[in-house]
């Protein structure tokens, strides 16, 4: 029976199916997303990309939390808080248009970062991955928009 | 991909160009690593597809790269067991054949030698063609001796080659775990940059090989076309021989020139002419590989400007002899991307300020408790 029975999933792996970009793929799948992810540790203050750099990847928040900000002005011109689960520069999977706001570590927080062209790349060797990432990020954007267009809640962005 | 390669000054052009002669310097001091570890890299593209498959069926990398390498192994060993008696049985013919080909080819010197002394009586006072062929006969004579340094050689060669499959094993099983390693190496503030270079290294490597086996089949079809207008045997397995050959630029392109000659001088007695129309299309088809195929090809794919992938293999063969000239396009793709990202990073004010910012962070932090 053991032979049949489902494969045990790491608390890792676990942990990536939490993330709502990664919450419809297999173990098997997200074993291969794992093995793309890097993980960067930010101090609280530091800056993870700034407003106008050209987008080279998606961050996701494993730890700690993120403020996106505009640039230069973490107080007044405050836009959002992430915290652990969420994701942002989403956009720069899509292209490499300049970002649109500047992301800072409001505490020590621990990073996934999710390269362009590693997801590219997915697109033309595992499409099944890619299209279930990009269901989910086309269905992020649009909560986004719709939030924008009603002028709701604004703590989505980028 | 361009956005980013704007701007790259003279400075950095002139860092990148001499970076390259530098290398390559340094990497013909060690080409017993160098060859295996091109041959790896080729055998790595050429491998990487299957693995992938594999993985997405779901077996893990290291699995995948082992039964992929162990299966090209099993491969090769078949066909290698296959062909040692088909091999045996030649050996003789290709012996005879050699040797009939040679004896045809300083005919046809001969001939040239004697028509020119015919005509120029300055030649025929100096005896050239007698002078000539006697020094060259003397060092056919030879030809026994020289098999035996080549057979050393390769002797000595063949332990390094087999290291090409090892290494192909573990580019293809850890070639992701080193490159997340290198990035775990940079700083925050250049990563996203540093992913980028990493990145743009590998396309230009797989863009190299595949230019490469572009311009053979290019070459292949030119020269074999070529051939069989002029009526030679075997055009297109003569033509492969050269365009193979030309992998090493310019002395294998005389080696493949002669190869050609002397099939048609001896296939072709009792006609010069016909090795003459022969010199004349190698001739032509390498001034297009030179100036056409190379640059729409392996310089195309390396971004490269024609004019600068011409004057970089006469630099090549100057600094490193013919290592040079095979090493120099592939080392100038590699070094352009990462002078022309460290460029990048280096002069982006912006990002060194980020860089002071964390570091100023991270010293904070670990003296947090000293006061």
């Amino acid at each position: 029976m053991a032979l049949f029975s489902p494969k045990p999933v790491s608390p890792r792996l676990e942990r990536l199916r939490a993330l709502s970009l990664f919450v419809n793929l297999t173990p098997r799948e997200l074993q291969i997303v794992d093995g793309l992810l890097h993980e960067r540790d930010y101090l609280k203050d530091e800056v993870i990309f700034d407003e106008g750099e050209e987008g080279q990847a998606i961050y996701i928040v494993l730890e700690g939390t993120v403020l996106i900000c505009r640039q230069g002005r973490p107080v007044e011109g405050r836009i959002a808080e992430l915290g652990t689960g969420t994701f942002f520069g989403d956009l720069a999977l899509l292209d490499n248009a300049p970002r649109v706001a500047q992301a800072r570590a409001a505490t020590a927080c621990r990073l996934a970062v999710f390269f362009r062209a590693d997801f590219l790349g997915l697109l033309e060797t595992h499409a099944l991955i890619a299209s279930k990432i990009s269901l989910q990020l086309a269905r992020h954007i649009g909560i986004r928009l719709r939030e924008a267009t009603l002028g709701a809640r604004q703590d989505q962005h980028l | 991909m361009n956005t980013f390669r704007n701007g790259s000054g003279p400075v950095v052009w002139t860092g990148i160009v001499a970076a390259t002669c530098l290398l390559l310097l340094v990497l013909q001091k060690i080409l017993w690593l160098v060859v295996p570890f091109l041959l790896a890299l080729i055998l790595y593209y050429f491998l990487y597809p299957p693995v992938q498959q594999l993985v997405f069926r779901g077996l893990s990398r290291d699995a995948a790269a082992a039964w992929v390498t162990g299966a090209f192994l099993v491969v090769l060993g078949a066909c290698g067991a296959l062909m040692v008696p088909w091999v045996a049985t030649q050996v003789v013919d290709w012996q005879a054949g050699v040797e009939r080909y040679v004896t045809g080819g300083l005919k046809l010197l001969e001939r040239s030698l004697w028509a020119m002394e015919a005509r120029w009586s300055m030649l025929a006072n100096a005896r050239f063609a007698e002078t000539a062929m006697g020094k060259l006969n003397h060092s056919m004579g030879g030809l026994n001796e020289h098999l035996e340094p080549i057979a050393m050689g390769i002797m000595a060669w063949t332990p390094s080659l087999l290291l090409a499959p090892f290494l192909a094993f573990f580019l293809l099983r850890d070639g992701r775990r080193f490159k997340r390693f290198l990035g775990r190496a940079v700083p925050n503030a250049f990563f996203e940059k540093t992913l980028y270079l990493l990145h743009e290294v590998d396309l230009t490597s797989r863009a190299y090989f595949q230019g490469l086996i572009k311009l053979t089949i290019l070459d292949t079809v030119t020269l074999a076309l070529g051939l069989w207008i002029l009526g030679i045997p075997g055009p297109l397995a003569l033509g492969l021989a050269c365009a193979v050959l030309a992998w090493v630029p310019y002395v294998g392109s005389i080696l493949g020139g002669l190869l050609v000659v002397l099939v048609a001088a001896t296939d072709f007695p009792d006609q010069p002419a016909m090795a003459y129309w022969t010199i004349g299309l190698f001739i032509l088809v390498r001034l297009l590989d030179d100036f056409v195929y190379m640059p729409l090809t392996i310089g195309k794919s390396l971004h490269m400007h024609p004019l600068v992938t011409v004057l970089m293999i006469f630099a090549g063969g100057a600094v490193a002899g013919i290592s040079g000239l095979m090493l120099v396009l592939p080392l100038l793709g590699v070094v352009m991307v990462v002078g022309e990202t460290i460029g990048k990073v280096v002069t982006d004010p912006r990002l060194m300020a980020r860089h002071r910012h964390a570091r100023a962070l991270r010293r904070r932090q670990a003296s947090a408790d000293l006061v």
